[in-house]
C-alpha cells in the first residue's frame, strides 16, 4: 500500500538522563508540529512529577509531519520511560513500532538500561538507530561511544548521527535517518480491524481512552468494536491522533498510531495489551500482545482517615487506568484498619504512585514497609505465596521459605569496583562476573535477593559511586533462604503493620535499628511505652519511651478561652494523623520509617 | 449572676514574660483611658438592657498594674460601676496589685470602697529570679506588702511563677510555705510560658539562658500541689489553690460558662452565648474599632465545656454534653482513661473529672476527649 510507505512508527529508548525527552521535543519543534512559543520544556512529560523528577513515566505518542526529498511523511513517535522500574512500559511501546532510536550519551557511553532497552528492541524485531547525544559537552567522546555501541550492544553505529538535542544540533540528520532506516508499517486496510491497545488514560468527559496502533483495517466513529480479551462491545465515539494534543480525525487506518474513545465507563474494561477488532467482522487471531509483567514490590496503603477508604479505592482505580502495572487488593490491618495491598514494578514506581495519591487526589495515606513476594513451604506440604509479613504462618508450620532473586548488572568506572562489591556483599549478593567494556568502564554482575535491593540499594549505589554507576536487573526466579519475621511490640502489643521479613543474620541489627527509629518518631504518651523487636517469642531489642510529663499548663481566663480552644482544635487535627495501637498513639510516618533504616545502620 | 472585669493596661515596666495588653505610659494617656472606660461602663445597659445584666456579684480589676491607679482615678471607676450595677450582698471584689505599688493609704482606700480581695503579683521571693522576670520588687518588698495587706484584708491571693531562671526545687516549696504562713489564702501557681514577642522569648532563642527543664517544672508543680494539699489548700483549677471558701468566684465564672462583661483594652465578655473582645490596640479601642465577636456554636460550647471542665475540680457534665449533641461515652479514649483512673467518674457517672495527678498533661487528655 502506497500510503503506508509514508508512515514511520518509532520510539526512543535510552538510559535514564541520556536525553530522550529533549530529543523528542526537538523533533516536534523541527517538524513544525508545534510553534516554538507553544513549546514547554520537555513537552511530553506532562505530569508535574515527571518534570520534577526529570523522568518519563507515561508513554506519550505524537504525530509529526515531515517532508523529505519532496515527499510528505507521517512520523509517529512514542516516548518511553527510561527508569529500570518501567522496562515493562518500554516493551509495550515497542510492540507498536517498527523502529527504535537508541540514544547514548556522548560522554557516559553505554549504560545498564542502554543495553537492557536495546535488547528489548532487538527481541521485538525493531530496527535500531543509534544516536549519539550531548556532543556539546566538553567530555563528549562520540567516536569511542560509537565503538562501544558496536562492541557492547552489537549494532552498527559508525553512521549514527551525532547530535546535541539541547542545542538542536544535527536534528535533521535524525529525521532523515528515521525515514531512510526505519521500515514502513505493514498492514491491510481491507482486512478486518486489528489494533493493539498499548496504553490508556482516563478522560473525565470521554471516559477511558485507548491508545492504539492499528495493524490491519480501519476504525471510524460509529463503528462497533470488540475488545478481544474482555469480549465487551462498544460504539466508537471518537478517533484521533496526538499532535501532540489529542485531535479528532475521521478515521484511523492500518499503520496509524492514535486514540480511540467509546464511552468506556468501567476502568477495568480496558486491558492494556488487548486487541481491538470489529464486532461485525472480527479478525480471527488476536495480536500476541506482550507478556504481562508482574509487580515485584508490594506494600500496604491505608488512608490516614479511615473514612476515606472509598476515596482511596477510587483513586487507585483511576491511577490503574493509566498504569496497567499497578495492582491492588483490599487488606485489613489490625493497626491500620481497611486499606490495600499494592503491587509495583519497583521502588520508584511505588514512590510515584504514593506521591500521586497525595498530590493529585489530595489523600493522606499511610504506606507500610515495602516487601517482596515470598514462597512459603509449609510442613503440611502446602505452599503459600505472600508479600505481607503479617500473613506469615508461625515458625513451626514453616518448612522453608524461598525469596525472589535478581540478576543485576552494574556499570561503573573501575575505581568503584571495590565499593560496589562491598555493597553487594552487604546485600547478600553472590558475585558472578566482572568484565571491562573499555578502560573506563566495567560491568559487574551479581545475583542478589530482590528483598535487599528494594531497601535503598539505588541510593547507596549512587552515593558510593558518586553517581557514576548505573544499574539494571531482571528477575531470576526463587531461592531458598533463611528468613525470619521480626515483629514490633508496642507496650507489649504486636503491631502487624510494622512487621518485617528479613534474613536471620540481619534480624538483630534491623530489629535494633527499628526500635531506635521508632523511639525517635513516637511522641511521649501518658505512660512509659516499651518498644520491642521480637522473633517469635524471643525479644531481640528493646527501647523505652518515657512518659509524657508536661503538656502545656497555660493560664486560661476570659481572654484566653477562644484562643486556647482554637489551639486545641488544631492539636486535635494533628491527632487525626495518629494511629492508636492499643493505648499507644503512633504518627503515620512511623510506618514508613522502616524504609529509611539501612542508611543509619 | 454577671461578673464585671475591668482592665487597666498600665505598668511601670513591662515584665520579661508578659504578652498581655499592657504598657508603660504617661499620666495624660491614663486619664484619657479612664474616661473612655467610664464611658463604656455608663453605656453598657443601652447595649444590653436585659434585666439580668443589672445585678452583679463579682468585680475584678486586672491588668497591667491596677495598683498604679491613683485613689482618685480608682474612685471614679468604682463609682461608675456602682452607679450602673447592683452589687449582690455576698459579692467578691478583687484588685490586682504589685508589691511595690501599694501603700497603707491605698490599702485603706481599697477597703473603704468595698474591695474585699487582693491578688498580689509576687511571682517569686528570690531576688535573682525576680530580676530575671523584669519585676520591680524583691523578695523582702513582697513579704512586706503581704504583711501590710494582711492588716486590712483577709482574702489575699498570690501569683507565683514556676520555671523562672535558676529555680530551685527545695527553695520553691519554702517560699510557698512562707507565703501561706503569712496569711495568704489563695495561690495561683503558673508555669512560665514563653510567649511570642516577649523579652524572654528573645533571650531563650538567642540561647543566652537555659531555663529549667520541663521535668523539673512538673516536679515543682506536683510538689507545690502536694504541699498545699497538706496545708488545707485544695486545687480547684490546674493552677489555682485555695483554702475552702477562698476560691476566686470571679475566675470560676470563666471556667463554668457563666456570663461576664469586660471593660477596657482587650477585655473579653461572654454575654448571651456570644464571646466579645475589645480591641487590643489603644488607637482602635478609642475609636470602638477592632472588636471581635463570636457566637458559640454547639460544637464550640462542647469543646469549651470539656476544655475548661477538665481543668477544674468541678469536672464535666455528661448530660450537658449530650444535650449539646455529643455522646462522650462513645469516645474511643474515655474507657481507657477511666480504667487507668486518669478520669474519675462521680454522681452516677454523670460527672467526669480529671485526676489531679494528670493536670500536668491535661492538654493531651482534653484533645483526646474532644469530639472528632
Amino acid at each position: 500500500m502506497e500510503r503506508l510507505k509514508k508512515v514511520r512508527n518509532f520510539c526512543i529508548v535510552a538510559h535514564i538522563d541520556h536525553g530522550k525527552s529533549t530529543l523528542a521535543d526537538r523533533l516536534i519543534e523541527k517538524t513544525g508540529t508545534l510553534e516554538k512559543r507553544d513549546m514547554q520544556e520537555q513537552l511530553l512529560d506532562s505530569m508535574d512529577l515527571e518534570r520534577e523528577k526529570g523522568i518519563t513515566i507515561k508513554l506519550t505518542p505524537t504525530r509529526m509531519n515531515y517532508s523529505f526529498e519532496g515527499e510528505d511523511y507521517i512520523l509517529n513517535l512514542i516516548d518511553t520511560p527510561g527508569h529500570v522500574d518501567f522496562t515493562y512500559e518500554v516493551s509495550r511501546s515497542l510492540a507498536a513500532c517498527e523502529g527504535a532510536i537508541l540514544i547514548v550519551d556522548a560522554s557516559q557511553g553505554v549504560e545498564a538500561q542502554t543495553l537492557a532497552n536495546a535488547y528489548l528492541a532487538i527481541d521485538n524485531n525493531l530496527e535500531i538507530l543509534p544516536v549519539i547525544n550531548k556532543i556539546d559537552l566538553p567530555s563528549a567522546r562520540p567516536e569511542e561511544v560509537k565503538k562501544e555501541i558496536e562492541d557492547v550492544v552489537g549494532v552498527p553505529a559508525m553512521h549514527a548521527p551525532c547530535i546535541s538535542a539541547k542545542d538542536g544540533t544535527n536534528i535533521d540528520d535524525v529525521l532523515q535517518m528515521i525515514v531512510k532506516e526505519f521500515p514502513c508499517p505493514k498492514g491491510d486496510d481491507n482486512k478486518p480491524l486489528k489494533c493493539l491497545i498499548f496504553d490508556s488514560y482516563y478522560d473525565n468527559f470521554k471516559g477511558a481512552i485507548c491508545l492504539i496502533r492499528v495493524f490491519d483495517g480501519e476504525v471510524r466513529v460509529g463503528d462497533k468494536i470488540k475488545m478481544m480479551q474482555t469480549g465487551k462491545i462498544y460504539d466508537v465515539t471518537e478517533v484521533g491522533v496526538f499532535v501532540p494534543f489529542a485531535k479528532s480525525t475521521e478515521v484511523l487506518s492500518s499503520g496509524d498510531v492514535g486514540y480511540l474513545a467509546c464511552s468506556i465507563k468501567t476502568i477495568s474494561d480496558v486491558a492494556v495489551g488487548d486487541t481491538v477488532t470489529s464486532a461485525i467482522n472480527p479478525t480471527a487471531q488476536p495480536l500476541s500482545g506482550y507478556k504481562k509483567v508482574q509487580p515485584v514490590v508490594f506494600c500496604g496503603i491505608f488512608p490516614v482517615d479511615g473514612a476515606k477508604y472509598n476515596e482511596l479505592k477510587e483513586s487507585l482505580e483511576k491511577l490503574k487506568l493509566n498504569d496497567a502495572s499497578l495492582e491492588f487488593q483490599p487488606e485489613v490491618s489490625q493497626a491500620l484498619g481497611y486499606g490495600f495491598r499494592c503491587g509495583f514494578l519497583g521502588l520508584l514506581h511505588l514512590e510515584i504512585i504514593t506521591e500521586r495519591l497525595e498530590r493529585e487526589f489530595n489523600l493522606d495515606i499511610i504506606t507500610t514497609a515495602p516487601s517482596v513476594f515470598y514462597h512459603v513451604y509449609k510442613t503440611d506440604g502446602d505452599m503459600l505465596e505472600l508479600s505481607n509479613p503479617s500473613s506469615l504462618p508461625s515458625a513451626v508450620e514453616i518448612e522453608y521459605i524461598e525469596e525472589p532473586i535478581v540478576k543485576a548488572s552494574i556499570f561503573a568506572p573501575p575505581q568503584y569496583v571495590g565499593a560496589i562489591m562491598e555493597l553487594c556483599q552487604e546485600k547478600r549478593g553472590i558475585y558472578k562476573d566482572l568484565s571491562y567494556i573499555d578502560e573506563n568502564r566495567v560491568k559487574i554482575s551479581y545475583v542478589l535477593p530482590l528483598g535487599e535491593i528494594i531497601y535503598d540499594f539505588f541510593d547507596s549505589l549512587k552515593s558510593r559511586t558518586k553517581g557514576y554507576a548505573s544499574f539494571d536487573y531482571e528477575i531470576a526466579g526463587y531461592e531458598r533462604s533463611e528468613l525470619v519475621k521480626v515483629d514490633i511490640l508496642l507496650n507489649g502489643e504486636r503491631c502487624d503493620a510494622l512487621s518485617i521479613i528479613v534474613h536471620k543474620d540481619k534480624a538483630y541489627t534491623r530489629g535494633r535499628a527499628l526500635t531506635e527509629k521508632l523511639k525517635k518518631i513516637i511522641p511521649r504518651q501518658l505512660f512509659e511505652v516499651p518498644i520491642q523487636a521480637a522473633i517469635g517469642g524471643k525479644i531481640i531489642a528493646r527501647e523505652t519511651i518515657s512518659a509524657m510529663r508536661k503538656d502545656v499548663l497555660a493560664k486560661c481566663y476570659g481572654g484566653d478561652i477562644t484562643r486556647k480552644r482554637k489551639l486545641l482544635e488544631k492539636q486535635k487535627e494533628g491527632k487525626k494523623r495518629m494511629r492508636k495501637i492499643g493505648s499507644v498513639e503512633i504518627p503515620s510516618e512511623a510506618f514508613m520509617s522502616i524504609l529509611k533504616l539501612d542508611g543509619e545502620e | 449572676m454577671l461578673g464585671v472585669y475591668i482592665h487597666i493596661p498600665f505598668c511601670q515596666q513591662k515584665c520579661a514574660y508578659c504578652a498581655f495588653a499592657s504598657f508603660v505610659t504617661d499620666e495624660k494617656e491614663r486619664e484619657r483611658y479612664i474616661k473612655k472606660l467610664i464611658f463604656d461602663i455608663n453605656n453598657f445597659h443601652l447595649l444590653y438592657p436585659q434585666k439580668r445584666y443589672r445585678k452583679i456579684d463579682t468585680i475584678y480589676i486586672g491588668g497591667g498594674t491596677p495598683s498604679l491607679l491613683s485613689i482618685k482615678q480608682l474612685e471614679k471607676i468604682i463609682q461608675a460601676v456602682k452607679e450602673n450595677f447592683n452589687l449582690a450582698e455576698d459579692y467578691e471584689f478583687t484588685i490586682e496589685c504589685n508589691p511595690n505599688s501599694i501603700d497603707e493609704e491605698k490599702l485603706k482606700f481599697y477597703k473603704q470602697c468595698g474591695i474585699n480581695r487582693l491578688s498580689i503579683g509576687v511571682q517569686s521571693l528570690d531576688d535573682d529570679q525576680l530580676k530575671f522576670a523584669g519585676r520591680l520588687h524583691n523578695g523582702d518588698c513582697a513579704m512586706k506588702a503581704i504583711e501590710m495587706a494582711g492588716k486590712y484584708f483577709d482574702n489575699i491571693s498570690c501569683d507565683v511563677l514556676i520555671g523562672l531562671l535558676g529555680m530551685n526545687k527545695d527553695k520553691y516549696i519554702m517560699q510557698i510555705e512562707k507565703l501561706i504562713s503569712n496569711g495568704v489564702k489563695h495561690i495561683s501557681a503558673y508555669m512560665l510560658q514563653i510567649e511570642k514577642g516577649t523579652l524572654i522569648e528573645k533571650i531563650v532563642k538567642e540561647k543566652r539562658v537555659t531555663l529549667p527543664l520541663d521535668e523539673d517544672c512538673i516536679e515543682v508543680y506536683d510538689r507545690t500541689a502536694k504541699f498545699l494539699a497538706e496545708n488545707a489548700f485544695y486545687q480547684y483549677e490546674v493552677s489555682n489553690f485555695a483554702i475552702n471558701g477562698y476560691e476566686s468566684k470571679h475566675n470560676l465564672k470563666y471556667w463554668t460558662g457563666e456570663e461576664y462583661v469586660g471593660f477596657g483594652l482587650s477585655a473579653h465578655s461572654y454575654l448571651g452565648g456570644k464571646r466579645i473582645s475589645c480591641a487590643d490596640r489603644l488607637d482602635l479601642y478609642y475609636k470602638d474599632e477592632g472588636e471581635f465577636s463570636e457566637e458559640l456554636s454547639n460544637k464550640e460550647l462542647i469543646e469549651e465545656h470539656i476544655m475548661l471542665g477538665l481543668r477544674c475540680k468541678i469536672g464535666i457534665n455528661k448530660n450537658y454534653l449530650l444535650e449539646k449533641g455529643y455522646d462522650i461515652t462513645k469516645n474511643s479514649y474515655l474507657q481507657d482513661f477511666i480504667e487507668k483512673e486518669i478520669i474519675i467518674t462521680q454522681k452516677d457517672d454523670n460527672i467526669l473529672k480529671l485526676n489531679p495527678q494528670y493536670y500536668g498533661v491535661n492538654n493531651f487528655i482534653i484533645t483526646s476527649l474532644l469530639p472528632k
